[in-house]
């Protein structure tokens, strides 16, 4: 596969005043301020391959906003250089515009008062796409989100899964070859984030369309991404397979065992830590290469159920978001 | 090497060309979406016509007010203060009609991050802005601005002629133009400083001022700061000492050259300040 994004010692830093506390401090400021640098991305280096679905992850100002920025040249960079598809995003050509959209989870691109159908007159005119390819481009889409019925309702009454399906065709209609999206399920409901996951990997699996995500929802990041990118104070953590991402930080196997009778914990595996008990029914979290041997001392016991299962997400997020603060200190 | 040269030249002239079809098309798109929009709350349609015109009919007697017992201003005559009055209304009207109110939100796009939306679409992102809130309810201003001037003309006892009016028309085009491009400028700071009110509501008082205030009043360094530094003072007054047949080569040349000036300067605080843009975070 083709490289069709490249990062070298990418930086952003923002400026940004310190005020001190209080209406001296306001007063100060009117004749001294003192300024501190943030940077919001620091050395990064990344590349990017067409047809790949990367996830982007990160805590709350870890600077996935501000690569996403960078990367469509809504913003430059302090130092260092980019290139996607043979051009520098931040000089703002639009021969490079037409061959990318983005979609922001908090910014809609829709016009509220009017029809999907309205926006969707307006961008047909700005990527100067043929009435045809429209047409089909838009049947296709439509149909494929499962919202031919809503693209003559007016936008503001539409729930926000459905706001976000619209919001994505309307980035869609032109068939950019990479696909930038920031926090699309944000806010969304399980059966609307799920959707939302379905038709995206079939964009990607279909179109070949190249599409980077950023989420906090780890489940679209499993679901979704052959490779994730964590970064964390502007810094890569780590960059590789979505399952090598888990297999090195989700450590720990959740077994949940059910007997006929009360166990005693004093026979329980001391190296299981218990997370319930009913008395009857215990769960434990064990490291994973301890699994096996606590699983054979477990069924010694003679249980009427067992369930394995994997650490919950949430947990895995924290060590990963961990390791990066360590880093950064 | 001439055929290459002519074929290069078609192949710009072309591109030109579609360019210029595009820009033709968005527009339209942008007006009728802006039609759709407004007649959806009928109110916010139809009830422009209504504020506009009272607000423009009090204008009106506030400036009877103050030229009851003045016969001249200058070398103008009440005829003269008319068209004048008219010229400034007009490109008050044309302007609240095709772009005051999109280049209006400028400030709050930049502040608000909503600028990315514009930045990450191949238009231009001016253009779009310019033309996305045009607002109909105004035009009946521009329709009362014409009356008034046909009415300055022939109270001003200026002699009408094809030259006159063609002049008067290009000072008008230039001096709409001049208006737009400091509409844009005041509101491109917002690239650098976060609040721009002080300098929008210093706009509004010099607007006032120079709607009530002929250029020709004005002396000494008045006349530097509303000619050459805050041009308000030559917008309406150029255009009519051009129909009544007033205006020196000096002053006209002067008057070009502000504007290109002026061009120069919008342009590229707006193309800096595009870079200097960084948004608002998630």
């Amino acid at each position: 596969m083709e490289n069709i994004a490249k990062l070298e010692n990418v930086t952003k830093i923002y400026k940004r005043y310190k005020k001190k506390e209080g209406l001296k401090g306001s007063i100060e400021g009117l004749f001294k301020r003192e300024y501190e640098e943030k940077a919001a991305v620091l050395n990064m280096n990344l590349s990017i391959k067409e047809g790949e679905f990367i996830g982007l992850i990160g805590p709350n100002g870890a600077g996935k906003t501000t690569l996403i920025k960078m990367l469509t040249g809504i913003i430059a960079p302090t130092k260092g250089m980019i290139d996607v598809l043979g051009y520098r995003p931040n000089d703002m050509k639009n021969a490079y515009k037409k061959q990318y959209a983005v979609v922001m989870g908090q910014k809609s691109q829709l016009f509220f008062d009017l029809t999907v159908n309205d926006t969707l007159r307006l961008f047909k005119e700005i990527y100067e796409i043929q009435e045809e390819e429209f047409q089909m481009s838009k049947k296709y889409f439509s149909r494929l989100f499962g919202v031919e019925e809503l693209m003559d309702v007016q936008v503001r009454t539409l729930s926000l899964g459905e706001r976000m399906k619209c919001e994505l065709i309307v980035a869609l209609l032109h068939n950019p070859r990479i696909l930038f999206l920031d926090e699309p399920t944000i806010g969304l409901d399980a059966i609307a984030s799920k959707q939302i996951r379905k038709f995206l990997k079939e964009v990607n699996e279909e179109r070949g369309t190249t599409i980077l995500l950023t989420s906090h929802y780890m489940e679209d990041i499993k679901a979704l991404c052959g490779r994730s990118i964590v970064i964390n104070h502007g810094q890569l953590i780590f960059d590789g397979k979505t399952k090598e991402l888990f297999e090195k930080y989700q450590d720990n196997k959740l077994i949940t065992a059910t007997f006929g009778y009360t166990v005693n914990n004093s026979i329980l595996p001391d190296k299981a830590k218990l997370l319930l008990d009913e008395g009857y029914k215990k769960c434990l979290m064990v490291q994973k290469h301890q699994a096996k041997a606590v699983l054979e001392q477990i069924m010694g016991l003679e249980p009427e159920d067992i369930m394995i299962e994997e650490e919950e997400i949430g947990a895995v997020v924290e060590r990963i978001y961990q390791e990066g603060a360590a880093l950064h200190e | 090497m001439k055929k290459d040269e002519i074929k290069r030249k078609s192949a710009a002239n072309n591109t030109w060309l579609s360019k210029a079809r595009k820009y033709q098309r968005i527009l339209k798109v942008l007006v009728r979406l802006r039609f759709q929009n407004l007649m959806v709350f009928r109110l916010d349609f139809l009830g422009p016509f209504f504020v506009d015109g009272s607000l423009f009919i009090i204008q009106l007697l506030i400036f009877k007010a103050i030229y009851a017992n003045v016969d001249s201003i200058g070398s103008w005559g009440s005829g003269a203060m008319i068209l004048y009055i008219g010229t400034f209304s007009l490109l008050n009207a044309a302007s609240m009609t095709i772009c005051f109110f999109g280049i209006l939100g400028i400030p709050y796009k930049i502040r608000s991050g909503e600028m990315d939306l514009y930045l990450s679409k191949p238009v231009s992102p001016l253009f779009r802005l310019t033309f996305e809130c045009i607002n109909p309810g105004s035009l009946l201003l521009v329709v009362f601005s014409i009356f008034i001037i046909v009415y300055g003309a022939k109270a001003s006892n200026c002699r009408i002629t094809v030259h006159a009016v063609a002049s008067y028309l290009f000072w008008l085009v230039l001096m709409a133009f001049l208006y737009y491009i400091m509409e844009v400028l005041i509101r491109s700071v917002s690239f650098y400083l976060i609040s721009t009110t002080r300098i929008e509501q210093l706009e509004e008082a010099l607007l006032s001022l120079c709607f009530k205030l002929p250029g020709i009043a004005m002396y000494g360094i008045y006349k530097v700061i509303f000619y050459c530094i805050l041009p308000y003072g030559i917008m309406a007054t150029l255009p009519v000492q051009s129909m009544l047949g007033e205006l020196t080569w000096k002053t006209a040349l002067q008057g070009i050259f502000v504007v290109a000036v002026f061009a120069v300067i919008t342009a590229l605080v707006w193309k800096k300040g595009i870079r200097h843009y960084n948004s608002a975070g998630s």
